[in-house]
């Protein structure tokens, strides 16, 4: 077909579409940002190449769909004693598929009494959540979960 | 608004000695990832964003935070606290700009 | 004809289904967000409002004497508005009299759609926090015109696309799913007990009257002025609602 009636109708696709474009989308064409990072050298950073085992004790939780990207609550609590012998050193939290997939790295001591973040952050598309803690014997445990964002509403 | 405001509140608001509390640390902040562009001009908003939260107890550090550019504007942190006795609770937060600014509560248990 | 209004607003806000799947938040999620009001960021916005009401309206006894009421009255003064006000015989929103109280106070007032002023907005209702929604439609005559002016912005179709506030509110709709939200009932979500509220999707406050703006936008309706007589009358409308489901009113409030 002539390449301007071509162009016409990638225009119309486009403008028909462009209202609820995948976030997906957008973030490819997005800049990587200051502090891009994958999921792997982030995990190698923390742990040193240690294993990072899946673990119940780690509690995590997420909406499951999050009505929006810009706000998603996230909370992390870890079952420990947090003594001095025995306590969680770190909490890390990660988008695995945003640009820079770090959150948050939370440092604790047993001065909290009980491990435990919360905040909010940002998605920019629909990825799994994970949380890394880190335990004052070495151990290094996880959790994660999927998080479906919809870009809903009207305005 | 001169200083960045800032809130710090514990939950729940009358606790005892030894009891662990909630403590909420909220502040205004844009939290600019560096990759959204101006509506105005086109350009890249330069990043800035809260990158490091420390609390203090009678300026101890008892938690440090390394936060980056995902969390969400105006951001909001959580922790546990175990608290020891009277004194006084400081948050310092830095941002990767270079700026500092601290919060201050006063822990006072009941019994 | 209803089948009509809803496939319009369906087209108008682009659905071209994602797949056919409607995606609906479970009651687990709504409580994780319900969570979310214990710690709102609007809290530090409402805080601000209080200083700058402090600076520049002399503070709760300075609104409380310019409204004419003790300031151990004032809460309930405040659940009532918008309300007509014989001083400036108009029906007026709390913004409006802060307006007004700034000026005597030899201040430039600060604009309606300004960040000042929706803090102050927000400290100023959250005054009446835990009060009910106590705006009377009947209370004289000003308040029954701005009740009725209300009412016809929120049902008269307008617009590209032959739109009202009812295509999209009205009882048989709310519930239905567009965009993957459900349609809300104005009177059941207590629109008019829980704004100004932090918007997350905005992560700023926001004020009703701004919400009824973005919604105009969305619908191809040309945007009211904030403050005008049928935005304070739609507010009049929409408040009366929040009163008839007898929702109490909690400042600052959180939506999408």
């Amino acid at each position: 077909m002539q390449r301007r009636t071509f162009l016409q109708r990638i225009g119309l696709a486009a403008a028909a579409t462009a209202v609820i474009t995948p976030r997906t989308v957008l973030a490819a064409e997005a800049p990587k940002g200051p502090n891009a990072m994958s999921l792997d050298a982030a995990l190698k950073a923390i742990t040193g190449g240690k294993k990072v085992t899946p673990s119940d004790k780690v509690h995590l939780k997420a909406p499951e769909i999050a009505e929006n990207g810009a706000v998603v609550p996230v909370t992390i609590e870890v079952d420990s004693p947090m003594t001095n012998d025995d306590y969680v050193k770190a909490i890390h939290v990660f988008a695995t598929k945003n640009s820079n997939v770090r959150c948050a790295d939370i440092m604790l001591t047993p001065a909290n009494g009980a491990a435990m973040f919360a905040t909010r952050i940002k998605l920019g598309s629909s990825q799994d959540v994970l949380v890394v803690a880190e335990t004052s014997k070495g151990e290094f445990l996880s959790a994660k979960q999927s998080v479906k964002v919809t870009i809903g509403g009207c305005g | 608004m001169a200083e960045r405001k800032s809130l710090i509140k514990f939950k729940p608001k009358k606790y005892k000695n030894g009891e662990i509390v909630k403590v909420n640390f909220m502040v205004m902040h844009p939290m600019e990832t560096g990759m959204r562009k101006d509506k105005k001009t086109g350009k890249l908003v330069p990043a800035d964003y809260i990158s490091e939260v420390k609390f203090f107890f009678d300026d101890k550090p008892f938690t440090t935070m390394q936060v980056w550019e995902s969390v969400s504007t105006n951001p909001v942190f959580t922790i546990n606290f175990k608290v020891p006795g009277e004194g006084t609770l400081k948050v310092v937060y830095k941002t990767n700009t270079g700026e500092v600014q601290e919060k201050t509560k006063k822990v006072k248990p009941k019994g | 004809m209803k089948t009509k209004s809803i496939l319009a607003a369906t087209l108008l806000c682009g659905a071209l289904a994602m797949g056919g799947e409607q995606f609906a938040m479970s009651d687990a999620d709504r409580a994780l967000y319900a969570e979310l009001l214990e710690n709102n960021p609007a809290e530090m916005d409402v805080e601000w409002g209080g200083e700058l009401v402090e600076e520049n309206c002399g503070g709760d006894a300075g609104l409380a004497k310019f409204m004419g009421v003790s300031e151990a009255k004032l809460p309930e003064y405040i659940s009532g508005f918008p309300r007509y006000i014989k001083k400036f015989d108009s029906v007026l929103g709390i913004d409006q009299v802060m307006q007004a109280l700034m000026a005597q106070n030899g201040h430039k007032p600060f604009k309606l759609s300004s960040k000042e002023m929706f803090a102050m907005l927000a400290y100023a209702k959250s005054l009446a926090n835990d009060e009910p929604v106590r705006i009377d439609v009947n209370a004289n005559p000003q308040m029954k015109a701005a009740y009725k002016l209300g009412e016809e912005v929120f049902m008269t179709k307008r617009g590209g696309r032959g739109l009202s506030c009812n295509s999209c509110h009205s009882a048989d709709i709310v519930g239905s799913v567009l965009r993957t939200q459900p349609l809300p009932d104005l009177g059941e979500a207590g629109a008019g007990a829980t704004w100004p509220a932090y918007r997350m999707t905005k992560s700023q406050l926001r004020t009703l009257q701004r919400r009824f703006q973005g919604c105009m936008e969305n619908a191809l309706l040309a945007v009211l002025p904030i403050g005008s007589k049928e935005m304070v009358g739609l507010e009049v409308y929409v408040t009366n609602l929040a009163k008839e489901k007898n929702k109490t009113i909690a400042i600052p409030g959180l939506k999408r």
